[in-house]
């Protein structure tokens, strides 16, 4: 039977453009207005053209913090999602302790970031927290508060702990809709444990893989409240990432002129990138 | 009778369009005797709109009932360009408005101030993504 095709279906989708309107297309324009304006408060703007874009792509401070950013994330990307593949295939496919390991790997993903980033700030104490104290007394130097390779360690372990689970989630959910019917054929033709995860579960898990990477990619080049709880972006500013930036210049500084630039800035990157890895994945994916 | 009453409907969408640009500009505040061109057009707003900022947004909004219109009244199907991807012609104009930032962004950061060569850089961007890509 042939469907019918009406454009008048269209207008079903009002309702949720009025929504995004209200929540993020409106914010959004008056960032854009903000970023080429000028304001001491009492909503009295003045024109600055486009100065504060020239101000933001000039500045050491935020080209710092740039780097550190895509730092992280590339960090965080290379260590959680090989992890995370891993982790997936070592779960019991079925039974009681596929449902228990279930529960565990998303227990994580249920803590409120700032409380996440209150366990690690306490856990990663020298003096009281198990962690800092454990490797004081094994003789290892460790102190996140004055040493920036110890707060970088501390930040990275966070997140892998808080996030891996979600890829590790995804890719079980990718590998558990394989049907059986290729592990016996590849198993007729005595296909190697990598064969078999190069040529049958990788290909069936790209489509959650590529969720897993734009979803870590975008979280954690937008990570704010975990290291602003555990290093408040310290050791000086080692810790100090784009969002942390952000607020500490629009809501500390009150530079709404600024900011505003700055954060269109930094979401037209995240667009870029986004749009890069969503590109290269679905094509690798047309060409298998 | 279904694309006469399709044209109609996007004929009246462009004359709201165009009414909407005539009202924008009949907004701009006076100063010293003369249009302050980038004064604010709503004083004490929260959103701070002025001109130029409307005018941004209405033309990407033009674009994009532009654009909606070609696609119900001549449907495509999407293409393969020189990069490899299969695109339609909004994906074009996406990718041609997100270049076009950067390369504004570029021109900013290399050249400074006046903006006029990178935008038109970017139209010129813009084309050769509408023709080959």
């Amino acid at each position: 039977m042939e469907k019918p095709v009406n454009n008048r279906a269209w207008f079903l989708v009002l309702p949720v453009l009025l929504l995004v309107a209200f929540s993020a297309i409106l914010p959004l324009m008056t960032v854009v207005n903000y970023s080429v304006q000028d304001t001491f408060g009492g909503n009295q703007f003045f024109w600055a053209g486009l100065d504060w874009f020239e101000e933001v792509i000039h500045s050491d401070r935020i080209r710092a913090a740039l780097g550190r950013q895509v730092l992280f994330s590339a960090i965080i990307l290379a260590i959680e999602i090989p992890l995370g593949i891993f982790v997936a295939l070592n779960m019991p496919k079925k039974g009681i302790w596929a449902s228990f390991c279930l529960v565990l790997m998303a227990l994580p993903l249920l803590i409120p970031w700032n409380v996440v980033g209150t366990i690690w700030q306490v856990f990663g104490r020298v003096d009281i927290g198990l962690l800092g104290y454990t490797l004081r007394k094994l003789g290892i130097s460790y102190n996140y508060v004055n040493n920036a390779m110890d707060a970088w360690i501390t930040v990275i372990v966070m997140d892998v702990w808080h996030w891996t689970s979600l890829v590790a989630l995804l890719c079980y959910a990718g590998l558990q809709s394989i049907p059986d019917a290729y592990y016996q054929a590849a198993k007729i033709d005595q296909a190697s444990r990598w064969k078999v995860f190069r040529y049958i579960e990788l290909p069936k898990m790209q489509g959650v893989l590529l969720i897993a990477v734009l979803l870590r990619f975008m979280d954690s080049f937008m990570i704010y409240t975990e290291p602003f709880v555990v290093t408040g972006g310290g050791p000086g500013n080692a810790t100090t990432f784009l969002s942390i930036d952000l607020v500490k210049m629009a809501v500390g500084q009150f530079d709404l002129g600024p900011a505003a630039a700055f954060s269109l800035i930094y979401f037209l990157v995240i667009l870029l990138i986004s749009f890069v890895f969503y590109t290269v994945m679905t094509r690798q994916k047309e060409g298998e | 009778m279904m694309r006469r009453s399709l044209n109609l409907g996007f004929g009246i969408a462009g004359l709201v369009w165009l009414a909407v640009i005539f009202w924008l500009t009949t907004q701009v505040p006076m100063r010293d005797e003369s249009k302050d061109w980038t004064g604010s057009l709503d004083p004490g707003g929260w959103m701070a709109w002025t001109l130029p900022t409307a005018l941004f947004f209405a033309v990407i909004a033009g674009l994009l009932i532009c654009f909606t219109w070609l696609a119900i009244r001549s449907p495509e199907t999407p293409r393969k360009g020189v990069l490899g991807l299969m695109t339609t012609r909004g994906d074009r104009l996406f990718i041609s408005l997100l270049g076009s930032a950067f390369i504004c962004l570029i021109w900013l950061g290399v050249m400074g101030m006046p903006l006029w060569g990178g935008v038109a850089a970017a139209l010129i961007y813009a084309a050769a993504v509408f023709r080959w890509v």
